[in-house]
Formats: structure tokens, C-alpha cells, sequence
């Protein structure tokens, strides 16, 4: 027992420069969006603050035009988890479940689709989006651009690791299920799909994450203010700004980015077990 | 499966074959195609096909309100080869995906090898320094700019107390500091993928090895240099591959903390490129930097899905 104690502190040693790192920007989030403007332009900067004051949360509402925002984050990040879902689901299925010719290619297809990140393409995407009728004008500017680019980047991570998933879960049940006079399609819907509900909720909970966190699409897409995602609205808080008002900053920060550090921290084993199957498999 | 067929032929409404005859073949014989068809469709609709915009760009002269103007052929590339921005921020790209790289796989593994140790509190360790990974980059960049600021930041300040500097520092607004800082929270926030997949190439070794190795009197350090590391070679290869690719691509951090400046010191190739786009009104020579960019990241695909191959 003593050893493992001593073990312990050991450990915790070793780990703390990390653990003050990751947790240094988090103590400056919150102590700053607690101070008053005026204790947030002092030098040097204390900790805690003199006077408490909750101000600047009603203030950074306003200015980031939060409510607006956060629908349209739930909005946009919500219909690309569906979008991928709907698109990845069965694709996993054929790759976990089926064998066919065309398996090793398409593979091939989603690890390097994978690598392909928004940021290489964006010229290009921008452009297609500009050059598609919608509405009075074209893609760019709407959110239902935004959502076919999260999606469509989300499938290649969603089928790989759903796929890992599928393959685990016993072929026996569904096989049982079609003895039984289940049709082909009967059987996924009721035996297969219920078991793969844990599966297909850490892949929604991945590629809601990714959608709810992504600046550079949205940067490039969103222009007018009422279509914008938290994320950009934050970032816009302190971007081009000759004078920023950082106690703002901080308190949209602050809201933007808890309640997802809460869920992943909760659910941190799924998660990242899910994001691995997903990367490196 | 012969019987299987059967089954599903027997449980369908009996509509569906009587309209869709031809439909229902297909579907019989190449469900698999079926099944993965959407996702070829939308990944080329949304992937590939502006990879073919980006090179047709890159081969003609854009105007800066993005109309084409004919095919130039090499002009755009031979531009920005003669630009010495270009060639600063692609020096600045080996750097950042060196220095990021090489820093995090450096602090990853004895992270990675004390927690697979038990201790008290490792379950709270572990999710400490799983967080970066559900902090949008972009905010983590908002987080440390106001953490580095000149006149009112904490870094400073603690600095400042310690009595370590007379006084504040300009982190983010001088070319010598501006990029090392941006690549020590590079590093910070690579850490949990790659401490996760080492501690995914830890927990898979045979314990008893090990205890072999013990009993043969062989030290703590003998048996990190002589069996851990070489049996973790596959997980590091790939843990570096992986992060060159994300690393290379990673724009927000150095976008919202810098946007390249001060004075280009801080851009690597896909701010730049982003820039040009979409700041500076010059789409052809952005387009022809997401080519070659494009090119990079394809070849380092290529040497991942070899090591995938290579591993069992």
C-alpha cells in the first residue's frame, strides 16, 4: 500500500508541468471573465478579482449575438451529424458486415479522403459553393452549405469507425433473426441497429464536436452576422478589433467551450476509444 | 446465404419488386455497391471536385474577384516560386511540423508511460490531459493570446512576480517570440492523440516479457531501450505520420493568434495561402500553394497507408 502511494506521488510529479499547462488557459478563462473591465486592464493581472462581477456575460450576449449563434451552431452541427450518420451508417454496415470486390479500394478511398482536410480545399469549396444556385444567390452564405461540407468531411472518419464497431458486434443475432423469417432488412432495423445504438452515438457525439469546434469553413462560408456559428462569433470578439474587450472574450469562451469539455471529460473512455478507431484503423 | 435471400425475398412488401423490378436485381446482387453508393457520391461531390477546381485555378489567370481569365499554364506556380514569402512560410511550414511533431512525440511518451502505471487519481490524470482535445483550436488560440498579451496577460504577470522580467513583454507582436510561442500550445494540444496511441501500443504488449526481463536482472531504463521502444516502433511511426498530416494542415491556432504577422514572420503555407485567397485577392498563386500543399499531404498518405500495411 505504501508503495503505491509513494508510486502515486511520483506520478503526480511527473505529470504536474502538463496538467498546470492544460489547466493554465481554463484558470485565466474564468478568472478573466469574472473581473470588472476596469480590474482586466491592470498590470500586473491578479488572480482572483477585487470585485466580482458577472457583467460581462449578459455584455459578450449582446455583442456576439450569442442566442443566434448558438442556435445556429446547434443547428448546423446537428443536420451534419445526421447527414454523415445517414450516408455512414450504411456504408459501415457493407464494411463491417459484407464482402465484396471493391472493399480494399474503398478503403483506400476513405483513409485518403481522411487526410484530406477542409483547410487544403477551401479555394476549391468556396468556389463550387459560389458557383451553385440557391435561393437569391448561391451556397455561400447559408448554412445549408456549411452543413454538406461537415457532413461530407465527417463520412470518412464515421464509416471507418463505425465499421470497427459493426464488425464486433456477433453476427450469430442477426442470423438468428433471419432463420426466424426476419427479411435481410428487418433484421438490421431490429436486431442489429439496437445493439449499434452505443456506437452510433459516440460517432454523433464525434462529429458534433467537430462541427460545433470548426472555425476555418466557417469563417469562409458564414458572412452576415444572424448565420454565423459560436465558434466564429468568439473568435470575431477579438479578430480585427483595435480595442477588445477581453473580460467578454473571456465569458463567451467560457460558455462556448464548458459545456463540451463537461461531455467529454464525462464520457472521455468512449470517446476517445471511438476517435481512435476512427483515425488509425 | 442462399437461405438468407430467401428470407428477405419472403419478409419484403410485395409492391416494391412489381414497381422497381430492375431496382431490386441491382439491389440483390450489389448491396454492398448500394450500401457504400451515397458516400462515393457526396465525397466526390464535395471532396474531389473542388481538388479539380483548385488545380484548374491554379493553372489560369484569376482576376481578384475570382473570374478566369484564360489558361497561363505554369505562370501562378513560377510566381510563387520567385516570392519570398512563399519561400519564408514553406521554410516556417518544416519547421512548425518538425519542431510540433518531434516536441509532442518528445513529451507524449513518458506521459504516455506514467500513465500507464497505476496510481491514485489516475482516471482524473487521464482526463486532465485528455481536455485539449475537446477545446476547438480556435478558442484554444483566443485563450493563449489573451494569456500572452503585452500589457494585461497572466504570463507576464507570473513572470513579472517572479521577478524573472522588469517588464512586459511583447510576446505576440515580436517576430522571435510570435512563432516559438505558437509552437510550444502546438504541442500542447497534440499531446492527447499521441499519448493515446501510445498508451494504445503499451496496454497491447505481453506483460510477460517483462517479467522475464525483471527476472534477468535487466534495469528500469534497459528494458524501456531494449523492449518498449522497439516494440512500440509501429505506434510511433504511425502517431508521427498522423500528427505531420494534421500538424501541416493546422490553421486556426496561428490564424486568430497572429494571422501570419507580425511582418509574415509567423505564416506557414495554409495561412499564407488563405490569406492570398481570400484577403489579398490573388486566388491563382493560393490556388497553386493548395496544390503543392495538396501534393505534400498525398505523400504522406501514401508513406501512412504503407506503414498501415506493414503493421499486423
Amino acid at each position: 500500500m505504501k508503495r503505491k502511494l509513494r508510486r502515486s506521488i511520483v506520478c503526480w510529479l511527473v505529470l504536474l508541468p502538463l496538467i498546470v499547462l492544460v489547466l493554465f488557459p481554463y484558470a485565466v478563462m474564468v478568472s478573466t471573465a469574472l473581473k470588472p473591465t476596469s480590474e482586466v486592464m491592470s498590470y500586473p493581472p491578479r488572480w482572483l478579482p477585487r470585485h466580482w462581477s458577472f457583467a460581462s456575460f449578459p455584455a459578450m450576449w449582446v455583442q456576439a449575438h450569442f442566442g443566434t449563434a448558438i442556435v445556429n451552431s446547434v443547428v448546423i452541427s446537428c443536420s451534419s451529424v445526421l447527414l454523415a450518420l445517414f450516408i455512414a451508417i450504411p456504408a459501415a454496415y457493407a464494411v463491417g458486415r459484407l464482402e465484396f470486390r471493391l472493399k480494399p479500394p474503398y478503403r483506400l478511398f476513405l483513409l485518403v479522403t481522411q487526410m484530406l482536410a477542409p483547410v487544403l480545399l477551401i479555394l476549391g469549396l468556396f468556389r463550387m459553393a459560389a458557383a451553385i444556385p440557391f435561393g437569391d444567390g448561391s451556397l455561400v452564405n447559408t448554412r445549408l452549405g456549411v452543413i454538406l461540407i461537415y457532413g461530407a468531411f465527417q463520412i470518412a472518419f464515421s464509416v471507418l469507425m463505425l465499421s470497427a464497431y459493426f464488425a464486433a458486434i456477433p453476427r450469430d443475432i442477426e442470423e438468428a433473426a433471419w432463420m426466424d423469417g426476419c427479411g435481410r432488412i428487418r433484421a438490421v432495423w431490429h436486431m442489429f441497429l439496437p445493439l449499434a445504438v452505443p456506437a452510433i452515438a459516440v460517432c454523433a457525439l464525434v462529429a458534433f464536436v467537430a462541427g460545433w469546434n470548426e472555425y476555418i469553413v466557417a469563417l469562409t462560408m458564414l458572412r452576415d452576422r444572424d448565420k454565423q456559428t459560436v465558434t466564429l462569433q468568439v473568435v470575431n470578439l477579438v479578430a480585427g478589433r483595435y480595442s477588445v474587450e477581453w473580460n467578454q472574450v473571456m465569458a463567451a469562451t467560457l460558455v462556448a467551450t464548458l459545456p463540451v469539455a463537461v461531455v467529454f471529460a464525462s464520457l472521455q473512455r468512449f470517446l476517445v476509444r471511438g476517435l481512435m478507431l476512427g483515425a488509425v484503423k | 446465404m442462399a437461405s438468407a435471400e430467401q428470407a428477405s425475398e419472403q419478409a419484403q412488401p410485395v409492391a416494391l419488386p412489381q414497381i422497381l423490378p430492375p431496382f431490386r436485381r441491382l439491389a440483390r446482387h450489389n448491396l454492398p455497391l448500394l450500401l457504400i453508393l451515397p458516400s462515393l457520391l457526396l465525397a466526390i461531390a464535395i471532396i474531389f471536385y473542388p481538388f479539380f477546381v483548385i488545380v484548374r485555378l491554379s493553372l489560369s489567370n484569376v482576376s481578384p474577384f475570382g473570374q478566369l481569365r484564360g489558361f497561363v499554364g505554369w505562370a501562378n506556380y513560377a510566381g510563387v516560386l520567385a516570392d519570398p514569402i512563399f519561400w519564408g512560410a514553406l521554410w516556417r511550414t518544416l519547421v512548425w511540423t518538425a519542431m510540433v511533431v518531434g516536441g509532442t512525440a518528445l513529451v507524449s511518451m513518458p506521459v504516455a508511460l506514467v500513465l500507464q502505471q497505476e496510481f491514485y487519481g489516475r482516471a482524473i490524470a487521464r482526463t486532465i490531459i485528455m481536455l485539449p482535445w475537446a477545446l476547438s483550436l480556435a478558442m484554444a488560440g483566443i485563450l493563449w493570446a489573451w494569456s500572452f498579451n503585452a500589457n494585461y496577460g497572466m504570463i507576464n504577470g507570473i513572470l513579472q512576480n517572479l521577478g524573472l522580467i522588469s517588464g512586459p513583454i511583447q510576446w505576440m507582436a515580436r517576430a522571435d517570440t510570435a512563432f516559438p510561442v505558437e509552437i510550444g500550445i502546438g504541442i500542447l494540444v497534440s499531446i492527447p492523440f499521441t499519448t493515446t496511441i501510445f498508451q494504445g501500443g503499451l496496454s497491447s504488449m505481453p506483460t510477460e516479457i517483462y517479467e522475464a526481463a525483471r527476472i534477468d536482472g535487466a534495469s528500469a531504463s534497459q528494458q524501456f531501450r531494449y523492449l518498449t521502444l522497439p516494440l512500440l516502433k509501429p505506434f510511433i511511426q504511425i502517431a508521427i505520420v498522423l500528427n505531420v498530416i494534421y500538424v501541416f494542415n493546422s490553421f486556426p491556432l496561428i490564424w486568430v493568434m497572429t494571422q501570419g504577422g507580425p511582418d509574415n514572420s509567423t505564416h506557414i503555407l495554409v495561412t499564407y495561402a488563405y490569406q492570398l485567397a481570400f484577403s489579398l485577392g490573388r486566388p491563382g498563386p493560393a490556388a497553386a500553394i493548395s496544390v503543392l500543399m495538396l501534393a505534400i499531404v498525398l505523400a504522406f498518405t501514401m508513406l501512412y497507408l504503407r506503414m498501415q500495411r506493414e503493421t499486423p
